[in-house]
């Protein structure tokens, strides 16, 4: 149909005289389209980040609704909170539930209160037992995807497919079932807000059905490496770097930098009081 | 006035057969030694109602034989007249004396409200459809005449004869009922053979005799039947009330020893419930299911008699398929100690509310609706623990600080008024994402604090030191309820950067001589 001449106009055969705006901008021909160089577009809505220089590295310029965004982590506490903490507060602000599924540790209601979230409107859903028990550690208790697992993956999927969760952020267990995140991207379809699995940097060699795969990794106290190297569009060859809600007051700050720049002996200052 | 009759011609069998999925070989029910009820399988192979059992078994060795049991026909006519009692509260029954067969409703007050007669029609169908009866309906302008016209056969329901003015209908209704059989009236039932040895067949012949000698021939109540039929006589009936308290039990075909086989058996009893609480106009806020075991079973002094499953919602529901679904998540979770013979359900709880609109768009309303729906069954099946949500207690103890309590039935969004708790920042929302104050507390709290190694009075995190960037924050508190605190707070650098919530407890050590614990990490 009008995709054609696009084509066409690429071969090295006589060309069609396709209009040239629409060889500059195929997005417009379809939404689902776009050029190699170009980050995709949208077509769902997108939720703005809240951080101007990661919206310019995702398609649709924020987080996407009606599909899974997979963050990997090397271990809970490198700012993931802070970082999602202005979308879920977008969510909740528009009326929608946010949930979490199986948090690697309790989260402090006081903190995601100045993070600006409503923690009465948070709902937790634990697939493990009990109160998150295991430190929060990769290595510890994550590892085995037994009844536990499958019955978070059913409650996932569930919340996904209903579309009446706002946001879902769920922290994964290791060792997942083939189809795990196949079937978890299709019930994402009809769920409108963004939807967030947390996983191992392990998970990066393994293929997933996300559209949007982000590597994190701690840049410095308060900051945060970003590598979006899956999403529509090229993969980013630069991590983008965030500065998040800060932790530590200036001074502490301003002191952890000259330490790390000096590579000085792990002997902080504040350790002298 | 406008009667509808429900008719049930499989009463019995289908009271019987309820649940069963594999009734394909042919049932009879036995009635005192003699087959009553024959289904389409049997009478096929010739069974007839009257033979004996052994003829009945030698005509088709496989038939299924059950007991007529009038009670529990009565109980499942009962669930569909509480269906009916959702459309109009004249609801009454009608059928043979002591053995009812059929419901009759009047409608004609709930026409305006139902938006007609056709509509109103429709619902009742759908009404009906999960309680999974042959149902023959019929319509007409008097409750015996509904209730004949239902008896006799089906395509009476859309009414041809209730068009035009209220003489014109009864004119109509008189004429179709004098092509009646005489042996659907009740007070013909011993006298059928001397009626059609006097060459009366139908009731028209009956209509056309002198009324005085046959009252004297064959008794008052035959001629009294045919005036309430045909409208020359007044019809005063009983009405159905729903019963406060909610209880019907159901024999199971074969014993189950799995949840699984339970589950079409339960599935048939919350189509009654729903069909009671419709006709309530309410929704069930809890039910108990008991499910009684066999008695051999109970020499073994561990074993109940019965087990007992409450099933509480937290969003009060009337939805036959939605009471199922969440019964089905609980008995998955459900173990029984004994093979089960019959299951009862019980329910007393009942909320008023008026039904849901149907919404075309969603709405924030159908938005609470749905989440609640959707948290009812993750509960149902992880277990009404694994669902939480959070409080924060104004305590300084990190471990105190953050509550996780179990989503109670309560409604789950309150309103923004706390009790003297930070709310959200709520107009200028995310100003406090840019608040030049650092945020003192980790987003992630261990719920018990892990201790660390130490070299040299340096704590360490897998392996590597930690760098304390901040701090001390001294933390004493709680020596009134016995779990004393007395703690000097840091925040600690990790090797990759990363930054945790570490503590020096001043007040001993830890079970392996530790000094320092990890208590949080920052998100």
């Amino acid at each position: 149909m009008q995709i054609s001449p696009c084509i066409s106009a690429a071969g090295p055969g006589p060309t069609l005289a396709a209009p040239p705006d629409l060889l500059l901008a195929p997005e417009r021909v379809h939404p689902a389209l776009w050029r190699a160089h170009q980050l995709g577009g949208q077509r769902e809505a997108s939720w703005a980040s809240g951080f101007e220089a990661l919206d310019a590295e995702l398609p649709g310029q924020g987080w996407p609704g009606r599909a899974l965004t997979e963050l990997l982590l090397p271990h809970p506490g490198v700012g993931e909170l802070r970082l999602l903490a202005p979308v879920l507060a977008a969510v909740q602000r528009a009326g929608r539930g946010v949930m979490l599924f199986d948090p690697p540790a309790r989260p402090c209601a006081w903190t995601l209160a100045a993070l600006g979230l409503d923690w009465r409107q948070l709902v937790l859903v634990q697939g493990r037992g009990g109160d998150a028990q295991s430190p929060p550690r990769p290595v510890a208790g994550r590892a085995g995807a037994g009844g536990r697992g499958l019955d978070l993956l059913w409650a996932l999927e569930q919340a996904l497919a209903s579309g009446h969760a706002g946001a879902v952020l769920a922290w994964l267990p290791q060792r997942l079932p083939a189809d795990a995140l196949r079937r978890l991207q299709l019930a994402a379809q009809a769920h409108d807000g963004p939807a967030f699995l947390v996983r191992e940097p392990q998970a990066r060699q393994r293929p997933s059905a996300s559209p949007l795969r982000l590597w994190l990794q701690p840049a410095g106290p308060d900051e945060l490496w970003l590598l979006p190297f899956k999403r529509r569009g090229p993969p980013a060859a630069q991590p983008v770097r965030l500065a998040l809600a800060p932790v530590l007051a200036a001074p502490a700050r301003a002191r952890a930098l000259r330490t790390t720049a000096e590579r000085a002996a792990p002997v902080a200052a504040g350790a002298s009081v | 006035m406008l009667w509808y009759a429900l008719h049930l011609p499989l009463l019995s069998l289908e009271a019987f057969c309820a649940a069963d999925e594999a009734a394909d070989g042919g049932v009879a029910l036995l009635e005192a030694q003699r087959i009553g009820a024959v289904d389409a399988a049997a009478a096929g192979a010739g069974v007839r109602p009257g033979m004996k059992r052994a003829t009945a078994l030698a005509l088709l060795p496989g038939l299924r034989l059950g007991q007529a049991d009038a009670r529990r026909d009565a109980r499942a006519l009962q669930a569909v007249a509480h269906a009916a009692l959702a459309f109009t509260p004249s609801v009454t029954l009608e059928g043979p004396p002591g053995r009812p067969d059929t419901v009759l409703l009047e409608v004609q007050a709930s026409l305006r409200l139902f938006g007609g007669a056709e509509s109103l029609l429709q619902r009742l169908q759908a009404a009906l459809q999960p309680l999974g009866h042959r149902v023959r309906v019929a319509a007409a302008p008097t409750a015996l005449g509904a209730a004949l016209l239902a008896r006799w056969r089906e395509g009476f329901a859309e009414g041809r004869h209730l068009e035009g003015a209220a003489p014109a209908q009864l004119a109509a209704l008189q004429a179709l009922l004098g092509e009646l059989p005489l042996g659907l009236l009740a007070s013909a039932d011993g006298q059928l053979q001397a009626l059609q040895g006097m060459g009366l067949h139908r009731l028209a012949d009956l209509r056309a005799l002198p009324r005085d000698g046959l009252a004297r021939r064959f008794g008052q109540a035959l001629l009294d039947e045919l005036d309430r039929a045909c409208g020359t006589r007044p019809d005063p009936r009983r009405w159905v009330e729903l019963p406060a308290r909610f209880e019907t039990r159901l024999e199971l075909q074969a014993r189950a020893d799995h949840v699984e086989q339970l589950l079409p058996a339960a599935a048939w009893l919350l189509a009654r419930l729903a069909a009671w609480a419709q006709g309530r106009q309410s929704r069930v806020a809890a039910y108990t299911l008991h499910m009684l075991h066999e008695p051999r079973h109970r020499d073994d002094p561990g074993t109940p008699a019965v087990t007992l499953l409450r099933v509480e919602l937290a969003e009060p529901a009337a939805d036959a398929a939605q009471l199922q679904m969440l019964l089905r998540e609980r008995l998955g979770r459900c173990r029984l100690p004994a093979p089960t013979l019959e299951l009862r359900l019980v329910c007393r709880e009942l909320q008023r509310r008026a039904p849901p609109n149907q919404e075309l768009f969603p709405t924030r309303q159908s938005e609470q609706e749905g989440l609640a729906r959707l948290l009812e069954r993750l509960r149902a099946r992880l277990g009404d623990a694994q669902v939480q949500r959070l409080e924060a207690k104004a305590d300084h103890r990190p471990e105190r600080s953050v509550v996780l309590h179990a989503l109670a039935a309560a409604p789950m969004v309150e309103g923004p008024a706390g009790r003297g708790l930070p709310g959200p920042p709520d107009r200028n929302g995310h100003a406090s994402a840019m608040d030049p104050l650092p945020l003192a507390r980790p987003a992630w709290l261990l719920p018990e604090p892990q201790p660390l190694a130490e070299q040299g009075q340096q704590p360490q995190l897998d392996g590597s030191p930690l760098r304390l960037l901040s701090g001390p924050e001294r933390i004493e508190s709680g020596w009134w309820d016995g779990a004393l605190v007395v703690r000097d707070y840091f925040i600690a650098a990790a090797a990759d950067q990363s930054l945790v919530w570490i503590y020096r407890s001043r007040l001993g050590t830890g079970a392996d001589g530790a000094h320092w614990f990890l208590q949080g990490r920052f998100g």
